[in-house]
């Protein structure tokens, strides 16, 4: 069975903020979907989010038009697909940017960004991120987080230095060991997955998974009734919530494509640039 | 003068400070001084001022009511530490000196360091290494750090300063093993597959690692299984019912993990799985 894609997203500056550092944007011809999470004082987080979508858009779509072929920035990595590895390099590209950008401009000095992305290509999807942003696979009836934050917190668990429980008390959980543009390399968590009919993946920024848990995730995307009702549900939940980050996510669906609709129908292809 | 800190869980939202004479206003609609934007908080829920010599928090009658540390109240007076839950957000009062009393101003504690908003930090390599080597001293020894000498990460003022850590020990070596699935019966495109990869895909789609031919007449699905490799082991699942997959002669519809010597079929394609030696 060969699978579509159905998509919606949005973001909002949350309950305090009076500015949005957060990005996102996709295009379903490529097939990409990309949500930053910006920071830096004098709006240089804004900068570094926009830097970040738009560098990793036009990676994919300068492929798409040359046929495929995606362009190899950095070592590839082993183990993974062409289309892994394809994140990798584009996010190594926003990576240089920003960095460039930060070291150029003395106001926009030490911003830096997270990322998530997921390139979905026909049955198959690779993911990547880079910081504390997240993509959950929603899969029939279950959730489940597809990656690692990238936080000093995080990783003190997965070390089992500390407890689930001390992490979520912590007062370093605002530490990130991993962003776009703090370095002038950096290198993505990447993975390969395969999709079913039906299954839902959600990019989305701290600024959601902080306050709404992922049962609830779970519960706001299953009940609501079209995935943009979904997406403004998710903010709405992350503001009742006391939500004083910017709250960014996007929600991508895969569903069956029968043959008669790949025939006859001309397929309308959605794309959403950076805000 | 004392300040009211909003939090919410664990994170700060506001700092509000109030003076002898002053009053500062908590509720749920904008004209207050401490909006706390949650259906559990009345429109004009309480107010903290000045009273005589102390400070105190009243309650408005607020449909929720007020709790002084777990205690509702309706009006009750403030002492340095007290926590007031509105909602599901907390004010922690912090009584910092009393302007009528000059010589009597004392320094209270400074406030633990709390994760301020707007404040996501990044740690270059370097010091994300020396902080986890410090959580490891830390629960291995039960030591405190020794005392602050380096310091902390640039980009927050927040941050506890880092001792300089001993290097980390070396993580215990893990043997790498990598699998491979020889074909026994069947048409794919390769008699031998190593499975380098954190995922190897058995199908007809022209992505797929391991490519099954089909016949004229019946062609395979383009994702009949995957193979997943994590924590150095292997595990198959099945994609699509119609490849039937078998795992040692034995029908699969769900994860499993794969042993050496196991024989998988999959669309009339039998492999063995093996590790490589």
């Amino acid at each position: 069975m060969k699978l579509t894609v159905q998509v919606a997203g949005k973001s909002d500056l949350g309950c305090v903020r009076t500015n949005n550092e957060d990005n996102f944007g996709y295009d379903t011809r490529p097939g990409i979907y990309v949500v930053c999470d910006g920071m830096g004082g004098q709006a240089a987080g804004e900068v570094a989010s926009k830097i970040g979508v738009d560098t990793i858009l036009e990676y994919f779509r300068k492929a798409e038009e040359a046929a495929g072929k995606y362009p190899v920035e950095g070592t590839p990595l082993e183990g993974v697909s062409e289309r892994a590895n394809a994140l990798a390099s584009s996010i190594r590209l926003a990576n240089k940017s920003i960095f460039q950008a930060a070291s150029q401009n003395a106001g926009h000095a030490g911003m830096g960004s997270t990322v998530v992305a997921a390139l979905v290509k026909g049955n198959f999807f690779s993911i990547a991120h880079v910081g504390d942003s997240r993509i959950y696979l929603i899969r029939k009836d279950s959730i489940q987080q597809l990656t690692n934050d990238h936080s000093l917190v995080m990783e003190q668990v997965r070390r089992g230095l500390i407890t689930q429980e001390e992490a979520e008390k912590s007062n370093m959980q605002n530490i990130i060991i991993r962003a776009l543009g703090s370095e002038e390399t950096v290198e993505a968590d990447v993975d390969d997955m395969v999709a079913q009919p039906g299954d839902i993946l959600l990019l989305a920024c701290d600024g959601l998974t902080k306050y709404v848990k992922d049962k609830m995730l779970l519960e706001i995307v299953k009940s609501a009734p079209t995935l943009q009702a979904a997406c403004e549900r998710l903010i709405q939940a992350a503001k009742d919530a006391g939500g004083d980050d910017n709250i960014t996510c996007i929600l991508v669906r895969m569903v069956e494509h029968p043959w008669y609709r790949r025939w006859f129908g001309k397929g309308n292809p959605q794309w959403q640039n950076s805000i | 003068m004392a300040k009211l800190y909003l939090k919410f869980e664990q994170a700060v939202l506001k700092e509000v400070t109030v003076t002898q004479g002053g009053m500062v206003t908590l509720g749920r609609l904008p004209d207050n001084m401490i909006q706390v934007d949650n259906l559990a908080v009345s429109g004009h829920h309480a107010k903290i001022y000045w009273e005589a010599d102390h400070y105190v928090v009243e309650d408005n009658n607020s449909l929720n009511g007020t709790f002084v540390n777990n205690q509702k109240v309706s009006k009750a007076t403030l002492k340095d530490g007290d926590n007031i839950l509105i909602g599901k957000h907390t004010i922690t009062f912090k009584d910092e000196w009393h302007e009528d009393e000059p010589e009597a101003r004392v320094p209270t504690q400074a406030m633990p360091a709390v994760p301020q908003m707007d404040a996501t930090v990044v740690l270059d390599t370097k010091k994300a290494k020396e902080l986890m080597a410090q959580a490891r001293a830390l629960k291995e020894g039960g030591a405190p750090p020794p005392p602050a000498a380096a310091a902390g990460p640039t980009a927050s003022g927040t941050m506890p300063a880092v001792a300089p850590a001993p290097p980390p020990p070396p993580p215990p070596p893990a043997k790498e093993r990598t699998g491979m699935l020889t074909v026994l019966e069947g048409k794919t495109d390769e008699p031998q597959y190593v499975l380098s990869g954190k995922l190897t895909v058995i199908g007809g789609a022209a992505q797929a690692t391991i490519k099954l031919k089909g016949s004229m007449f019946r062609r395979p699905p383009d994702v009949a299984a995957i193979v997943r490799k994590q924590d150095n082991k292997y595990f198959v699942a099945p994609q699509d019912k119609k490849a039937n997959l078998k795992i040692n002669g034995a029908n699969l519809d769900h994860q499993q993990e794969l042993n050496e010597g196991d024989t998988i079929e999959v669309f009339g394609v039998k492999l063995n799985f093996e590790y490589q030696s």
